[in-house]
């Protein structure tokens, strides 16, 4: 399990070795050469779903399949036992207080792997996914809020389209007030002139009537000035006789 | 390894190194946003501990807060590593814990005299203390505050120490009664498998506590 850990270690260390700077040594400064690799590492290559295959916990795959052609299905098996075998019986591993306490941290662990482990694993999967939503709901967000925008600004450019309408609509609105500010101004200038005919008309009738009272009443005291008393008093008898004869005539005939 | 336990004082300069530097290949550095379970499941440690951690600090303390993590993880790690058999943990030597308890603790205590001297020289003095015990109080502050370092680095290796002596002389138990009377070794064993849980427990928790004091210290002298 660690030899993975220090192969891609070893790996990614040899990598950037390679692209860091190379500085011989004796060369003078002006030929140091810094900064030749590329300096990112996008894209980053995708994570692997599952770690690599163990037995055990600690032995990979890969040793079993190498020993596979020769030895089989039990060979790594027996190696191992062989080996611990060997160690114990020869007292090249000596069994001393530490290998109890190893005894019982490895207890401890096997015990708290089976137990927690999936549990664990679990935990980390939902909280990658909780920062993975929490991106994708910002990422989302500025998305709805750029089409919002995109709505937005078409639906002004609709607008802005139909605005000659308004236009139009204030135009004629303008234009009938013109109309009717004329017409009432014409209006205005005829009855002022109107005015001042009747003005002049009715100043002509009032001098002529003046003049034809003047006249009759010139005419009248004339007359009455030209009557001696003479005529009077026999234009009086006059109408006394001529009363009279009517007055025969009444009688003669009945009154209706 | 066994000689190197029960010795407070002899420094093995070689296997030390190594033990000090092994911690690091276990805390890879992501390349990346959304990572594997190991890598996120540190990550989310190290924020659920440094959330109660730094939150007592102003701008200028938490400039502080890399040197407290990576105390924090050195201090849990190379303790939990020390607890494999025939590991070596550095923290059980003074001279590790006295390297690391000095400088951090001169470091939180010193440019708090040097900037705030007034505020610093008040902590040593607790508020409503009687006229008459003023001299005494002082005396004894100032010494619980040069001893700090001291503390910090013998609780440290005082802890981790004696949990491996426990479980290496409750081992040499076991393995003794294995020859006299057998059905006793399951006492024995079990009493290490307990001790190995305490032992786990309390390498992270001293590692937290000694963050956790520097990280006081630090809020003490701003």
């Amino acid at each position: 399990m660690l030899s993975r850990v220090v192969l891609s270690a070893a790996a990614t260390a040899a990598s950037s070795l390679k692209n860091a700077a190379f500085i011989g040594p004796g060369v003078i400064q002006a030929t140091r050469i810094f900064h030749t690799g590329q300096p990112s590492l996008a894209p980053v290559p995708p994570l692997p779903e599952y770690g690599g295959k163990v037995r055990f916990g600690l032995i990979p795959e890969e040793f079993f399949q190498l020993l596979y052609p020769k030895t089989g299905v039990t060979g790594p098996y027996v190696l191992g036992t062989g080996l611990i075998l060997y160690f114990l019986s020869k007292e090249i591993y000596v069994i001393t207080s530490e290998t109890v306490s190893g005894a019982a941290l490895a207890v401890l662990v096997i015990y708290a792997v089976k137990k927690y482990g999936a549990v664990i694993g679990q935990f980390a999967d939902k909280l990658s996914e909780e920062k993975i939503a929490r991106l994708e709901e910002f990422k989302q967000s500025c998305i709805r809020y750029a089409e919002d925008g995109i709505d937005f600004e078409k639906e002004k450019q609709a607008v802005v389209q139909k605005r000659h309408y308004l236009f139009d609509v204030q135009r004629n609105n303008i234009a009938m007030a013109f109309e009717v500010a004329y017409r009432e101004r014409l209006h205005t200038v005829y009855r002022e002139v109107k005015n001042r005919l009747d003005y002049h008309i009715s100043v002509q009738n009032m001098m002529r009537r003046k003049e034809q009272e003047h006249m009759i009443n010139w005419l009248e005291k004339k007359v009455v000035q030209s009557i001696s008393a003479q005529q009077e008093k026999e234009t009086i008898a006059k109408c006394i006789e001529d009363l009279k004869l009517l007055a025969k005539k009444a009688q003669a005939q009945p009154v209706m | 390894m066994n000689e190197e336990l029960s010795t407070f004082f002899y420094v093995p300069v070689g296997t030390m190194m190594l033990a000090i530097a092994f911690p690091a290949i276990l805390l890879p550095t992501p390349n990346r946003l959304i990572t594997n379970r190991w890598i996120t499941i540190q990550q989310w440690l190290i924020q659920l501990i440094m959330k109660q951690l730094l939150s007592i600090h102003n701008t200028k303390g938490l400039s502080w807060s890399l040197m407290l993590i990576t105390l924090t993880l050195f201090i849990g790690l190379t303790n939990l590593l020390g607890l494999l058999p025939y590991s070596f943990a550095p923290t059980t030597q003074l001279t590790v814990n006295l390297s690391m308890a000095i400088p951090l603790w001169t470091g939180t205590v010193v440019p708090g005299f040097r900037y705030k001297t007034k505020i610093s020289l008040a902590h040593l003095l607790p508020q409503g203390t009687p006229m008459f015990l003023i001299p005494m109080i002082i005396i004894i502050e100032t010494i619980s505050l040069l001893i700090r370092p001291v503390t910090l680095a013998v609780r440290l290796t005082a802890n981790i120490t004696a949990g491996h002596s426990l479980i290496h002389l409750t081992g040499t138990a076991t393995l003794t009664l294995s020859s006299i009377h057998s059905m006793t070794i399951t006492v024995t064993f079990v009493t290490v498998i307990l001790l190995t849980i305490l032992e786990l427990a309390v390498a992270l928790i001293q590692a937290y506590v000694f963050a956790l004091l520097i990280s006081l210290y630090l809020h003490e002298n701003a």
